[in-house]
């Protein structure tokens, strides 16, 4: 199965572990990436705050781009870039006078006939199907992980079909469960990490880091796992602050999804990259002999 | 905090400019507070969502856009979600801001502005966001500003905390030095023309 594949910049940079995961273990569960060419930034979280029409015109760019490829679906990892991405293509889709000012600009025109799919949506069939269990070659037992959606899976500045329970998704642990693991159940899941305030206001990404980090050790978690790049690096990176400031003793690794399926299916964390967390993140797979 | 004093000429055409730029119909508040129950930065930013609503139909300008929450707002879209009305007050705190630097006020959170105008400004160059150049278009900027406000100390300790963790991410082989840009970068320009950015 072909499926349309846009990286965005995080994946390209800071988190590019990721794009080598996603590709490494869709490929076996025989999805096939194809990166859309000469793709641009989606704007993110910034765009927005700064102007409205480019927050809208910058993903529906890559949108044109993923249309003419002819491909049904494009999954997009990174929350972000899949949040702006969706809300673009519903905007423009709504407002045929919007979508045409933008159009005018565009070589590839929007057109709207791709489906815009986050990484759990292209999963989440695989674990209904079997195939997810089937390739699990080492389950994995004792890990007991606190799903992380943060808040861009889930919520949207305007109407969007959601794939998954607003306020209490459960994607990540339909995932989790297929591979042995045994997610907890907690209520912190969709709060927000602060992740793009954490270097411009940075006491209050630290807060509310600390408040999730609490509630995920108090309900029993030893990980954190997350399709998000930036909830990974900002719960992974900025951590050990975390804990200095809010007198936090344990350390939780954040994983990100590829990186439990990876080692499921039997992967090194070598080849997955695990070893470049900021937080020593290997260590706890090796205790639970998964590595 | 209090709501003030209700300002009518300024209400209305306050209120209207909101609305028509964020999309969002005020008028269907009633003060719910669900939205404040459910903010993550309410508490730090002294205002919540509900707050900020009524300010804007009260035609407090200046409340409206000068205050902590149009600034700490995340985005993370957890009021407008909660919203029995379907207010997303995360588009208005985008919208105030955009007014805000249309009208000349000073950001009450400098470093906040800074970062999100670097962003989208190295993006537009690049067509990518290359964070070596976006950070570094930011750093400028924020240790100039803790340098204004706080002098030589403020604004060295703002570089010195971005350089740590910049270091511990050279380490992991995390940071990239290679720079990535769109070939076709006349098409980036032009909706960046169009948008007025």
């Amino acid at each position: 199965m072909e499926v349309a594949y846009f990286p965005g910049c995080s994946l390209h940079s800071s988190s590019e572990l990721y794009d080598v995961q996603c590709k490494s273990v869709l490929g076996k569960l025989d999805i096939t990436l194809r990166e859309i060419a000469d793709w641009n930034c989606c704007g993110a979280t910034s765009a927005a705050k700064v102007n409205d029409f480019l927050a809208l015109a910058l993903p529906a760019r890559n949108l044109g781009i993923a249309d003419a490829t002819g491909l049904a679906e494009i999954v997009i990892p990174c929350s972000s870039c899949y949040s702006r991405t969706l809300v673009a293509k519903e905007r423009l889709a709504a407002d045929p006078k919007l979508a045409a000012e933008i159009n005018a600009e565009l070589g590839d025109k929007v057109s709207g006939r791709i489906k815009v799919s986050s990484i759990l949506e292209v999963l989440l069939p695989k674990v209904r199907s079997g195939e997810i269990a089937r390739k699990v070659q080492k389950p994995l037992a004792g890990l007991k992980p606190a799903a992380y959606y943060g808040c861009l899976l889930t919520r949207f500045p305007s109407t969007v079909p959601v794939p998954d329970n607003v306020e209490n998704p459960q994607g990540m642990e339909i995932v989790c469960r297929a591979l042995g693991a045994e997610p907890i159940e907690w209520g912190l899941k969709t709060d927000c990490c602060g992740a793009s305030a954490t270097v411009n206001d940075t006491a209050q990404a630290l807060l509310l880091m600390a408040k999730i980090m609490k509630d995920a050790i108090a309900r029993g978690a030893n990980c954190f796992v997350t399709t998000c790049p930036m909830c990974q690096l900002n719960l992974d990176a900025y951590q050990e602050q975390v804990r200095e400031k809010h007198g936090i003793r344990a350390r939780l690794p954040v994983y990100l999804i590829t990186e439990l399926l990876g080692v499921a299916f039997g992967m090194s964390p070598g080849e997955l990259q695990i070893d470049r967390h900021l937080e020593e993140s290997v260590g706890l797979l090796k205790e639970l002999r998964l590595a | 905090m209090t709501a003030g004093a209700l300002k009518v000429e300024s209400a209305a055409s306050l209120a209207q400019e909101v609305a028509r730029r964020s999309g969002q119909n005020l008028l269907a508040c009633y003060q719910c507070r669900r939205c404040a129950a459910g903010c993550p930065v309410g508490e730090e930013s002294g205002v919540t969502p509900d707050r900020l609503i009524r300010m804007i139909l009260l035609g407090d300008t200046q409340g409206a856009l000068d205050n902590l929450l149009v600034w700490k707002c995340l985005a993370c879209y957890t009021c407008g979600t909660r919203c029995p009305n379907d207010i997303q007050t995360a588009r208005i705190t985008e919208t105030l801001k955009q007014m805000g630097k249309k009208a000349h006020l000073e950001p009450l959170l400098p470093k906040v502005a800074a970062f999100h105008g670097a962003f989208v400004k190295a993006a537009g160059q690049a067509g990518r966001f290359n964070e070596l150049v976006g950070m570094g278009m930011y750093e400028m900027q924020a240790a100039l500003g803790e340098f204004k406000r706080g002098g030589l100390k403020a604004a060295f300790d703002e570089v010195a905390t971005q350089a740590k963790l910049g270091k511990a991410m050279m380490k992991k082989h995390r940071m990239h030095i290679k720079y990535e840009s769109v070939k076709n970068k006349g098409e980036i320009k032009a909706l960046y023309r169009k948008a007025g950015a």
